[in-house]
């Protein structure tokens, strides 16, 4: 009765806080980007300047070569702006590329330094073979240089001898691909739905500390525990909800809702305890910003590491957003791996009870008058 | 009600006492009083025995409880009002009190009743973020008196209210405390102790300085003068004569005899100057 009474308080304070508004509206905001913004294939077209520095005939066969790949077959007249300057070019559009033409080197060479776009000025030696010079940005790594410089000089058959030679190693044979809208869901849904809660609790502690309404409670017969329990329930109610405003239209029933409300619950418990644990040391949420940026900024470092497959340390997945965000993973593949997300879940329980735990001593032992 | 032992508190955990060597006993049914000006370690006391601070060194007990191990049973026995007032802003007056009665075993008194005990009848659905301050903190006493309490811990419940409001709290004081209530009240206002206290304390930087009745104390550090005023050759004279000397009280008869006398009466110290007589300190 004292827990239940706590909780409908509780959802009175929420809903008349603009915090729970701000979740919602959050999430709203996702789904619209998801549903309008991600496209399922983001297909990146790099935009390419390049000059033919070569007689008439020659650049005429190298264009006819270009336009073999191009979408339709013929190139377009196009005018470039930039600044004040208009420079004319002829556009070839590749799927991965626009390769724009232009007839002298110095639009390509001022493009490339306005635009901070690749320029390339390509010319036939006296002995007759292609030459290329590159207008780079200077940001580029080491291993594009190198590939440029053998890109144009090695033996092609050789190249392709030795992309063929390489081995590789399919490690997932069973992984369901997803496409760019849905494989953008599971960071998404880590970071609103479950990590947000830290930041909402500890939002609604540091408002009863200003108020001082934890001293009245605490001369209450109920528990501090309720006290906590009643918060993080409210929290996950929200966090809940949020998360079926973002998933529910993107991916309709198409998934397991039981298992992915298992893990939202279990890895939002573990973040609102945490959230908690953290209020317990500040007085305020000015003192507490540090701490918070700093637990924020740790749990980004796995979402940049699933956006950059190919940069996936192993301490990263030590950060609790790893499994949270590998775990929704799991739960939208259709083949997903289910005991994973059972192991995720299992773990921030158990976690997250031994935080409450400390959350409830550190509670105890902070009320002041 | 309360029994306290050589009770200290350091907050920084030395030597530095906020409260030492701090013992009293207040039986069933009294109104004490725990004076002193700021800082002087009246609220610690209160935090220890209500069990928001922590214990350190000592032994005391509260409605039977020792608070070394506070049960949370014990809070359906008492009802704590703070000096700062401290209610859900974005609820009701109504919503406030509401919540609070589900948090306790024991039947618990209608909020509207209280709300308007206080004189904030009209006001129970207005949000308590819009009242003023002194509306503020007659709703945080209203709500110390939720669970209808044997023993009840007031932290200057009539600062910042206007005097007719804090006759009304007084007033309910007064009330409460017919009916058996055991009020162990802190406060540095010396004349709203004098009025409702059985017993005082004088508390002075963490230290119990003396414990006794108001009237006692009166007694024992008021000089015993009788002030009159009466007519001389057509004119008003005022003068001051002490109750114990013997020529002193002559001259007082004789006046009463022959003069007509306008106004008499006994000259008592004030609590506040016998607090600064025995402390040494102002009650600031």
């Amino acid at each position: 009765m004292k827990f239940l009474s706590s909780v409908k308080k509780e959802l009175i304070l929420a809903t008349r806080s603009f915090y729970f508004y701000i979740e919602l509206l959050f999430a709203v905001i996702l789904l619209i980007v998801l549903l309008f913004v991600i496209p399922e294939h983001i297909s990146v077209q790099q935009d390419q300047y390049v000059y033919l520095d070569m007689p008439e005939p020659a650049a005429e066969y190298v264009m006819q070569a270009m336009l073999l790949e191009d979408t339709d077959g013929k190139t377009e007249s196009v005018t470039i702006t930039s600044g004040i300057r208009e420079y004319s070019a002829k556009l070839i559009t590749k799927e991965d590329a626009k390769v724009y033409l232009f007839d002298n080197r110095q639009d390509v060479i001022d493009l490339a330094d306005t635009k901070r776009n690749v320029g390339a000025v390509v010319s036939i030696t006296d002995d007759g073979q292609l030459y290329y010079e590159y207008y780079l940005q200077g940001y580029e790594t080491q291993r594009l240089k190198s590939l440029l410089s053998i890109l144009h000089n090695a033996d092609s058959d050789l190249l392709e001898q030795r992309f063929d030679e390489q081995e590789v190693r399919v490690l997932g044979i069973k992984e369901e691909a997803l496409n760019d809208k849905v494989n953008a869901i599971p960071p998404m849904l880590a970071f609103n739905c479950c990590l947000m809660g830290m930041f909402v609790m500890a939002s609604y502690i540091f408002l009863d500390k200003k108020e001082g309404v934890i001293n009245a409670y605490a001369v209450t017969a109920s528990s501090v525990s309720q006290y906590l329990l009643s918060k993080i329930t409210v929290v996950l109610f929200t966090s809940t909800a949020s998360c079926l405003i973002t998933v529910v239209p993107l991916l309709g029933l198409g998934i397991d809702y039981a298992l992915m409300l298992l893990l939202l619950l279990s890895s939002a418990f573990f973040s609102t305890v945490l959230g908690l644990l953290i209020s317990s040391f500040y007085k305020d949420i000015s003192q507490a910003f540090g701490m918070i940026f700093f637990v924020f900024v740790l749990m980004i470092v796995p979402g940049i590491s699933y956006m950059m497959p190919s940069w996936d340390p192993l301490w990263v997945r030590f950060i609790p957003s790893y499994p949270i965000i590998q775990g929704f993973k799991e739960v939208i593949i259709s083949n997903g791996d289910k005991a994973y997300v059972w192991i995720a879940s299992a773990g921030f329980i158990a976690v997250g009870l031994i935080l409450f735990f400390i959350t409830r001593i550190r509670f105890k032992k902070t009320l002041s008058i | 009600m309360i029994k306290v032992e050589g009770l200290y508190h350091s907050y920084s955990n030395d030597e530095n006492y906020a409260v030492k060597n701090v013992s009293f006993e207040i039986p069933k049914g009294e109104i004490f009083g725990f004076l002193g000006p700021s800082g002087a370690g009246k609220s610690t006391t209160q935090g220890i025995l209500t069990g928001l601070l922590k214990l350190q060194k000592g032994n005391a007990s509260v409605a039977g409880y020792d608070i070394r191990h506070i049960k949370n049973e014990m809070f359906n026995r008492i009802g704590v009002s703070f000096e700062q007032s401290n209610v859900y802003s974005k609820l009701t007056a109504k919503e406030n009190l509401a919540f609070y009665s589900k948090l306790f075993d024991v039947p618990a008194r209608d909020p509207l009743e209280l709300i308007k005990l206080v004189g904030l009848d009209g006001k129970e659905n207005v949000k308590a973020g819009e009242y003023s301050k002194g509306m503020k903190h007659r709703l945080t006493f209203a709500r110390s008196m939720i669970n209808d309490p044997e023993l009840w811990f007031l932290d200057e419940p009539t600062t910042g209210l206007d005097p007719a409001i804090a006759e009304t709290i007084k007033n309910i004081i007064k009330k409460q405390n017919e009916k058996g209530v055991t009020v162990f009240l802190t406060t540095h206002n010396m004349y709203i102790a004098d009025e409702l206290c059985n017993r005082v304390a004088f508390i002075v930087d963490g230290e119990i300085k003396l414990i006794d009745s108001p009237r006692n104390l009166k007694l024992k550090y008021g000089e015993k003068m009788v002030a009159v005023e009466y007519v001389s050759d057509g004119s008003p004279v005022k003068e001051t004569y002490s109750t114990v000397l013997s020529e002193d009280k002559e001259r007082l008869k004789h006046i009463i005899d022959s003069r007509e006398i306008l106004t008499m009466h006994t000259k008592e110290a004030t609590l506040e100057e016998i607090f600064i007589k025995v402390t040494g300190k102002e009650l600031v």
